[in-house]
C-alpha cells in the first residue's frame, strides 16, 4: 500500500507489529508514534492503529502501523491486517525464549499471509532486563541472518534502537520502492505514473519475484 | 428471555444453574429478609426522599455500613440509611444546587424502588429490569444482588436463595477441586484415597517397602501422546501464563486487579482460577484474551457487595455468572465460528445494518468514504462487551443497561455501540481513514446517560 499522496506526506506505508502476547508491541507502538511508555498498558484485541510521519532520505513519509493481538484466535480476523502491508517489525521478548522459538512461527504467518515482498525486521525487545536474559544477541543475529531479516535488539522503555528500527523498516523499503518505481516506469511507456490509490509492488531486495502485484 | 439463555448453555456448565424446586432456607435471613420489605414499604412513600442532597451519599452509606457491623444483614443498612438521612438533612442547609439535590432524589428514589423490589418474596423480574436499566445506585450490595438475579443466577423466590447459593458456591468448590489440581496432586489424592481403603479393609502391612504409584504409560509425564493427563496439563499451564499476563493488565489503573498488596493478588487468584476453569470446561474456545475484561466487573461487583458472605463468595459467584453473561454471546469468542450466523462477523454485519436504518449518511461515510470497518473498532466493542473503551465505572452503569434490556444483552449492547458512532458523528464525517479510526479505536469521554438514551431511542433494523 505505496500509495503517493500529495500534500502532507510523499509516501504512506503500511507496517504490522507481530509477535507473541507480552512482548511490547503495544509498548513498541506507543513509543515511537507518540513518545510514550506505558507498564501498566491493557492487552491489545483485535488490532491497534496508530500513524507517524517522518523523514527518509528527504521524503515525507507517513508510517501506519497495526499493532495486532498476540493470541491465536485473533489471526483469523487480523489475516486481513495483513493486507497492502509493505513491513513488518516482528517482536520477541529477550527475557523469554518461548518467544523466540515462535519467531519461526510468526514468520510462516507471515509467508501465508502478507506480500512475499514485504521487509521484515526481528527486534529482540526488552533489552533494558539484561540480567534476566534468556536469549543472546548472538542468538538473534544468528536468526536473523538465518531468515535474512534485519535485526536489533531494542527497549521500549529506555526508547533504546525504536526510532532506528523503525528507520531502517522505512528506508529499506523506501529505496526498494523507488527501484521499482523506476523499473515499472521504464518498462512500460503506456503504463500511467502512479496516482493515489495506485499500489506499488515492493520487490524484494533478494530478487524474489514469484509473486505479482500486491494491488488489492 | 430469561429462560431462552439457559437453554443455550453447555450441559457440563448448565449443571452450576442450580433449579428452583427447593424451597427452605436457613439461619436468621429469612426473618430480616421479611422485615426489611415491611419496612420498605413504608418508605416508599415520597416523604422520605427528599432528604439526600449528593451523589456522594453512595460512600457514606457504604462506610457507615461497614462500621456498624461486619456482618452487614440489609435491615441494618436500611436502618442506617435512615439514620443517616436525618444527618444528611442537616447537611442540607449548606446549600447544594438545586440540580444535584433533583438528582440525588432521584438516585433514592431508585434506590428504595430496586429494594423493595427485591425484598419481595416472589420478584417480578421484569418491573426491576424495568427499573435497574436506567441505573442501579452505587453502594451497598443492590448492583450484585440485582445483576444475580436477572443474569438468573438467583432465582425470583427469595426463599431459595440460600439453599441456592450454597449448593452452587459448592458444586464450584468441588469443579475446582476436579479440575485445577496437577495430576501429581490429582494421583496423590488418588492414591490417599487408595490406601484409606484399603487400610479400612485391614491386612496391610504398613512396615512393607514404599508402594510404586501406579502411573500408565499414557500417563507418564515425557509421553507425547495427546490424551496424556500431563500433556493437558502442560498446555493448560501455557494458558495460565497468558492468563496471569493479561490479569496484570485488566483495569492497570485500579489497585483492586493490579496492585501487588495481598488484596490485588487474591483478586488475581481467584480470577485466575475462574478462567482457568471456563477454559478447561469449554475445549473448543479455552481461553481468550479479553474475556478477563469481560469477567473483571463481575467480580468487582461481587466482591465488593456489603454482605461479606456474598463478597467471599465472590469467585464462585462470579464463574457462574460469566457463564451465564456469555451464553448467547460466547461464540464471538471462537475462530472456527467466525463466518457463521453466529460468529463476530456476522454481528458486526447486524452492527452495521443498524446504523444504516438509524443514520445513513453516516454508515455511508465509515462504509464507503473513510473505509473504516466495523471489524477494526467493533471487533473489540462487542466481543468485551465494551469493557476496554471506558472506565470502570461507567462499565457498570452500561451493563445495567445491557444486562436488563428487555432487547436483551447483545440486541442492547449493538445499540450502544450505533450510539457510540452516532455520538460522533460530527467529527467522524469530518475525518479521513486514520483519524476516524484513532477516534474510535480510543473512544473520547462522553456522558453516559446520554449514550445510553440515544441506544434505547435507535429504530430497530428491520432489513
Amino acid at each position: 500500500m505505496a500509495h503517493r499522496v500529495d500534500h502532507e506526506y510523499d509516501y504512506l506505508f503500511k507496517i504490522v507489529l507481530i509477535g507473541d502476547s507480552g512482548v511490547g508491541k503495544s509498548n513498541i507502538l506507543s513509543r515511537f508514534t507518540r513518545n510514550e511508555f506505558c507498564l501498566e498498558s491493557k492487552s491489545t484485541i483485535g488490532v491497534e492503529f496508530a500513524t507517524r510521519t517522518l523523514q527518509v532520505e528527504g521524503k515525507t513519509v507517513k508510517a501506519q502501523i497495526w499493532d495486532t493481538a498476540g493470541q491465536e484466535r485473533y489471526r483469523a480476523i487480523t489475516s486481513a491486517y495483513y493486507r497492502g502491508a509493505v513491513g513488518a517489525l516482528l517482536v520477541y521478548d529477550i527475557t523469554k525464549r518461548q518467544t523466540f522459538d515462535n519467531v519461526q512461527r510468526w514468520l510462516r504467518e507471515l509467508r501465508e499471509h502478507a506480500d512475499s515482498n514485504i521487509v521484515v525486521m526481528m527486534a529482540g525487545n526488552k533489552s533494558d532486563l539484561n540480567h534476566l536474559r534468556a536469549v543472546s544477541e548472538v542468538d538473534g543475529h544468528g536468526l536473523a541472518e538465518k531468515e535474512g531479516l534485519s535485526f536489533l535488539e531494542t527497549s521500549a522503555l529506555e526508547a533504546t534502537n525504536i526510532e532506528k528500527a523503525f528507520q531502517t523498516i522505512l528506508t529499506e523499503i523506501y529505496h526498494i520502492m523507488c527501484k521499482k518505481a523506476l523499473a515499472a516506469q521504464e518498462a512500460a511507456a503506456t503504463t500511467k505514473l502512479p496516482g493515489q490509490g495506485t499500489t506499488i509492488n515492493v520487490a524484494d531486495a533478494s530478487g524474489n519475484t514469484k509473486k505479482g502485484c500486491c494491488s488489492t | 428471555m430469561l429462560k431462552g439463555k439457559k437453554l443455550k448453555l453447555p450441559d457440563r456448565l448448565g449443571s452450576l444453574v442450580a433449579g428452583f424446586e427447593d424451597k427452605d432456607e436457613d439461619s436468621g435471613g429469612s426473618g430480616s429478609v421479611s422485615e426489611l420489605g415491611e419496612e420498605l414499604e413504608i418508605l416508599q412513600p415520597t416523604g422520605f426522599r427528599s432528604d439526600r442532597e449528593s451523589e456522594t451519599d453512595d460512600d457514606h452509606d457504604h462506610n457507615e455500613v461497614q462500621e456498624e457491623e461486619p456482618m452487614v444483614k440489609r435491615k441494618m443498612k436500611v436502618d442506617a440509611e435512615l439514620e443517616h438521612n436525618g444527618r444528611q438533612l442537616r447537611h442540607e442547609k449548606d446549600g447544594l444546587s438545586h440540580i444535584s439535590v433533583i438528582k440525588t432524589i432521584e438516585v433514592d428514589e431508585k434506590r428504595s424502588d430496586i429494594e423493595y423490589e427485591i425484598s419481595q418474596k416472589e420478584i417480578n423480574l421484569e418491573k426491576l429490569q424495568r427499573i435497574a436499566s436506567t441505573g442501579i445506585p452505587e453502594g451497598g450490595n443492590l448492583r450484585a444482588t440485582v445483576w444475580k438475579l436477572i443474569l438468573g443466577y438467583l432465582p425470583p423466590s427469595r426463599d431459595l436463595w440460600e439453599k441456592e447459593l450454597s449448593e452452587n458456591r459448592k458444586k464450584y468448590a468441588k469443579l475446582k477441586e476436579e479440575l485445577l489440581l496437577t495430576p501429581s496432586e490429582l494421583a496423590r489424592m488418588k492414591e490417599e484415597a487408595f490406601q484409606s481403603h484399603k487400610h479400612n479393609n485391614a491386612h496391610n502391612d504398613t512396615a512393607g517397602p514404599l508402594i510404586r504409584h501406579e502411573i500408565s504409560h499414557e500417563d507418564h509425564p515425557l509421553s507425547l501422546g495427546k490424551a496424556s493427563v500431563w500433556h493437558q496439563y502442560f498446555e493448560h499451564t501455557e494458558i495460565a501464563e497468558q492468563i496471569d499476563r493479561d490479569l496484570q493488565r485488566t483495569h492497570p489503573e485500579m489497585k483492586f486487579f493490579s496492585g501487588e498488596s495481598s488484596f490485588g493478588r487474591k483478586h488475581r487468584e481467584s480470577m485466575r482460577n475462574v478462567l482457568l476453569l471456563f477454559s478447561k470446561l469449554n475445549p473448543a474456545i479455552r481461553y481468550v484474551q479479553g474475556m478477563n475484561e469481560v469477567l473483571a466487573p463481575l467480580y468487582y461487583v461481587f466482591s465488593t457487595d456489603t454482605d461479606e458472605k456474598n463478597a467471599s463468595n465472590a469467585e464462585a459467584d462470579s464463574f457462574s455468572c460469566f457463564v451465564l453473561l456469555l451464553s448467547d454471546s460466547v461464540d464471538h469468542f471462537c475462530q472456527q465460528l467466525d463466518n457463521s450466523s453466529v460468529g463476530i462477523l456476522s454481528t458486526l454485519s447486524r452492527l452495521s445494518d443498524l446504523l444504516k436504518a438509524n443514520d445513513e449518511e453516516l454508515w455511508r461515510h465509515l462504509e464507503f468514504t473513510s473505509k473504516v470497518k466495523p471489524q477494526y473498532y467493533g471487533f473489540r466493542w462487542i466481543t468485551l462487551l465494551l469493557t476496554q473503551e471506558f472506565n470502570l465505572q461507567s462499565i457498570l452503569r452500561i451493563w445495567d443497561s445491557l444486562i436488563s434490556s428487555p432487547f436483551g444483552i447483545q440486541e442492547m449492547l449493538l445499540r450502544v455501540c450505533c450510539a457510540m458512532l452516532l455520538c460522533v458523528k460530527s467529527r467522524l464525517l469530518s475525518g479521513d481513514f486514520a483519524a476516524n479510526l484513532k477516534l474510535l479505536q480510543h473512544y473520547p469521554e462522553i456522558n453516559i446517560e446520554h449514550l445510553l438514551q440515544v441506544a434505547q431511542d435507535l429504530t430497530p433494523d428491520t432489513s
